[in-house]
């Protein structure tokens, strides 16, 4: 690969996590496939890659969809070491889940040992408004406690499926094009300054 | 006519035979037709036998082969039975394997438990095909726990562009997995080149969706870098999921049951299931589960069941060997794996449980009969010091050696004499206490704890039986004769002991001491009394013996004692000695003789002044008669008695006491300077005496 770095797309690792059934693998789905499936079946672990289009630049997305299942919760952190953005998905009719969200986030933490990593705050299945459990204001704060942005999605109608993804690839790419930087110039300002969201509803 | 020429077997089978030459031969020596025939038909019968001979040895070889060939087809059939029969025990230990690894035992636990063996066997033998296929392996094989689980060729591609990097040989372990390639440079057996082994702990797998040209493929994430590999189908993908998925579950469901308590569980429960997880199943963790032997996680079961048949010997035996099993772990794996706490707990409590039966086994029992003695005490007793009981043995031992004795003591009945009496219960004491010190030092060998425990109860002991002694012997109708007899008796049945190294003398003097003296005192004041009495009937004359026969009994006895009285003798029967002096002399003898038997250094001054103060109260009888006013004969018979006793008898008694002793007593030889006046008069008489021994003769 170091034949033609020039030639090279960038790839962005994005892990999708989150409490069984929240609609990891409904949400990865509808991005690559642009379709909703309704049979449920637990993923344990898959991976999927996609060309596209990230402001006029052609990158390679790569998705890990990640086990909800608490019995591979001691093996996840295999699984997170080589991911660059996560996306934490709950869902809205699950407050379980949204509780859920705190270890994740925390386990991500300890993983990457990096408070500023890549990461959204996903509340899945906004098309079930009527069962909503969790509140838009509830969720935020804690996102903003965080100092990450928070997306409320339905996979089932598509809505903001592409726009969590691509906020996602935008600040991982945001966060290695800074890390060049420090890297090739002398900036040996370790604790980079808190870049903020660059996207907000 | 030639003989030799005439056809045989022989001659036409041998090596140098030319048919040519003999026929010319034959031709030269036989003349005419008629002799040609009858050779010529003889050779033909010759040639007819050899053909038959021909033809019945090809049948026999025929027969022969025909056996063979039998024989090969049943060796044949014999082989296809086994390869069944094989092919069978095969297929079972597969299904055995697999139905282990869904940790389902119902009723195949047994089977299973027998075929663990099989497959750590199986197991070996797949390690070893590995090793002798892939090149630098050895190390990473060489780990014991390490189970082989899948195998198989794949295609590793560019993480990145998803292009074919290389043809790679992979193996799935219960803990790890092995990427070997192609090895380029050495055909034969090393097909293979070890490249990496990574633990399966720290590797995440993970599905990749079909896509575009990369079909089949599962990623592996071992931080940071990460491998993608195709599979030759989708079956075979999905099988290698699976497998990866078996193993890490397997590796978590160990976690589990690591931290899950099993208290609940019964031991042989738990037993199989470790048993086969830890063989079957896969371990990633630094900490290797251990497969416990089947003894070992039995051994509770096996202890109850010895204590209860009183196999207390086996008994202990296991539970050695279990803490041995135990330390061999060592603590850190003590600490995690529930099933060894478990089991260490439950030993512990057969631990106590037989101590308890051992010591019940020892304690005193009115229901028991002690009729086995000692010995019957003897395994119990060595079994708790194995279990490290032995100050609780020691204790019990001794309180068992304390009733016996008693009973024994018990069993004495005072009979006869004291003395008889005394001896035989001495006897029974000490000859007791000698083979308790020999059960003793056989039992409890180099520990000083119970050595001294020993010493404190044989001086206990000693004290009680000098008790009872004391009690027994010294009352006020004991002669003092007798009661020298039975301390003597005691005395040298106590030192006995002393050949194993316990010397109680000092003590039975001891407790001897007071009463002795008291009991010396008295037979002072006895005698004195008696000399006293003497002393007023005394009639001062010589002793009339009447016979001959008297005065030399009389003689005798006194030369038995030392004492020479012929120039004492006048005429036939008459000895110059009052009879006071000749019963005197011999009641001090026989008291000088009790007294020096019973010494000791304690009791030395009161055997001084009791000598010297009986021996004072005879003189001063004599000192008192002499300054009557006397005859001159009656005189001089009195003071022969007199230089008799200061002199002769003086002499002999300083002489004993000085072989008894070593010195002679400074006590009683102030009897001399005390009745300084006497020997004076007696030495004056010694000139006398000579001049009337000749007016006399």
């Amino acid at each position: 690969m170091a034949k033609k770095p020039a030639v090279q797309t960038a790839l962005h690792k994005v892990i999708m996590v989150g409490s069984g059934g929240v609609g990891k693998s409904a949400l990865t789905l509808q991005f690559m496939y642009d379709e909703f499936v309704e049979n449920y079946e637990p993923t344990k672990a898959d991976s999927y890659r996609k060309k596209v289009l990230l402001d006029g630049e052609d990158v390679q997305i790569d998705i890990l969809d990640t086990a909800g299942q608490e019995d591979y919760a001691a093996i996840r952190d295999n699984y997170f070491r080589s991911g660059e953005g996560f996306l934490c998905i709950f869902s809205i009719t699950e407050d379980e889940s949204f509780q859920a969200t705190q270890e994740f986030r925390e386990q991500i933490l300890r993983v990457k040992n990096d408070e500023n990593i890549p990461f959204l705050l996903v509340g899945n299945k906004s098309d079930l408004q009527d069962k909503r459990k969790v509140t838009f204001q509830e969720a935020s704060d804690r996102a903003n406690k965080w100092g990450v942005p928070y997306v409320e999605t339905s996979a089932k109608t598509r809505e903001h499926v592409d726009k969590v993804f691509y906020d996602l690839m935008r600040e991982i790419r945001a966060r290695k094009m800074e890390e060049n930087k420090t890297n090739n110039g002398r900036g040996k300002d370790k604790n980079k300054k808190k870049k903020l969201k660059c996207v907000i509803l | 006519m030639d003989h030799s020429k005439e056809p045989t077997l022989t001659l036409l089978a041998s090596t140098e035979f030319q048919p040519e030459k003999y026929v010319k031969h034959l031709s030269q020596n036989y003349v005419g037709g008629s002799e040609l025939q009858a050779i010529r038909k003889k050779i033909q019968a010759l040639s007819e036998d050899t053909n038959n001979n021909l033809k019945k040895n090809v049948y026999q070889n025929y027969g022969q082969f025909i056996d063979t060939a039998k024989e090969i087809s049943h060796l044949e059939s014999e082989m296809y039975q086994l390869s069944h029969l094989l092919s069978e025990q095969k297929s079972l230990l597969n299904s055995l394997a697999s139905t282990s690894l869904m940790g389902d035992n119902s009723n195949l636990t047994r089977n299973k438990e027998r075929s663990e063996e099989k497959i750590i066997e199986e197991q070996k033998q797949k390690t070893q095909s590995i090793l002798e296929k892939v090149e630098g392996c050895k190390d990473v094989l060489d780990i014991p726990g390490r189970t082989f689980l899948h195998e198989g060729d794949l295609l590793e591609l560019d993480s990145l562009e998803n292009k074919p990097i290389k043809p790679v040989h992979v193996y799935l372990f219960n803990d790890g997995f092995m990427i070997t390639s192609r090895n380029s440079n050495s055909r034969g057996l090393m097909k293979y080149k070890f490249e990496v082994m990574y633990e399966l702990g720290s590797l995440a797998v993970v599905n990749v969706r079909d896509l575009g040209d990369v079909k089949h493929a599962f990623k592996l994430l071992i931080f940071p870098e990460t491998r993608i590999f195709q599979c030759s189908s989708n079956s075979n993908k999905k099988d290698w999921l699976d497998k990866f998925d078996q193993a890490k579950k397997n590796q978590l469901s160990q976690d589990v049951q690591r931290r899950e308590s099993i208290i609940e569980r019964s031991p042989s429960r738990t037993t199989i299931e470790s048993g086969i997880h830890s063989t079957l199943s896969e371990s990633e963790d630094d900490l290797v589960i251990i497969t416990h032997p089947e003894w070992f996680l039995d051994l509770p079961e096996e202890l109850d069941v010895g204590v209860a048949q009183r196999h207390f010997e086996e008994a202990i035996t296991l539970l050695q060997k279990g803490k041995d099993y135990m330390s061999q772990l060592g603590l850190p794996n003590a600490k995690t794996d529930h099933v060894l706490i478990d089991i260490q707990r439950k030993l512990d409590m057969r631990q106590s449980s037989l101590t308890e039966v051992l010591m019940k086994e020892l304690e005193i029992n009115p229901d028991k009969s002690l009729q086995g003695g000692l010995r019957a005490a003897r395994r119990a007793v060595r079994l708790l010091n194995q279990l490290g009981r032995s100050t609780q043995s020691c204790d019990l031992f001794l309180k068992l050696c304390s009733s016996m004795l008693k009973i024994q003591c018990k069993r004495v009945k005072r009979e006869g004499s004291t003395s008889t009496y005394i001896r035989h219960l001495s006897s029974v004491v000490f000859t007791n206490m000698c083979h308790m010190t020999d059960e003793f030092l056989r039992a409890f060998p180099e520990s000083s704890v119970c050595a001294s425990a020993y010493i404190v109860w044989a001086s206990s002991e000693l004290s009680s039986f000098s008790a009872h002694f004391i009690k027994q012997v010294f009352v006020p109708q004991t002669s003092l004769a007798t009661i020298t007899e039975c301390v003597f008796l005691v005395k040298t049945q106590c030192e006995r002991l002393c050949n194993y190294g316990i010397d109680l003398c000092y003590q039975l003097d001891g407790a001897l001491l007071t009463p002795l003296t008291k009991a010396l005192t008295d037979t002072r004041d006895k005698l004195i009394d008696s000399v006293k009495v003497r002393a007023l009937e005394d009639k001062w004359i010589p002793t009339n013996f009447h016979t001959k026969n008297g005065l030399s009994r009389c003689l005798n006895e006194h030369r038995e004692m030392g004492l020479q009285l012929d120039s004492y003798v006048t005429g036939d029967i008459w000895l110059q000695l009052t009879q006071n002096t000749i019963a005197f002399t011999k009641v001090f003898l026989a008291l000088l003789e009790c007294c020096l038997r019973l010494k000791t250094t304690e009791l030395l001054y009161t055997v001084d002044t009791v000598l010297y103060e009986i021996y004072g109260a005879q003189l001063k009888h004599y000192e008192l008669t002499l300054k009557k006013d006397l005859q001159k004969e009656e005189r001089q018979f009195i003071i022969k008695n007199t230089e008799f006793l200061l002199v002769t008898l003086y002499n002999l008694i300083q002489r004993k006491y000085t072989k008894s002793n070593g010195f002679e007593c400074k006590t009683f030889a102030k009897v001399q300077i005390d009745y300084a006046a006497l020997m004076k008069i007696c030495l004056g008489n010694r000139n006398i005496k000579t001049k009337y021994s000749s007016e006399f003769l």
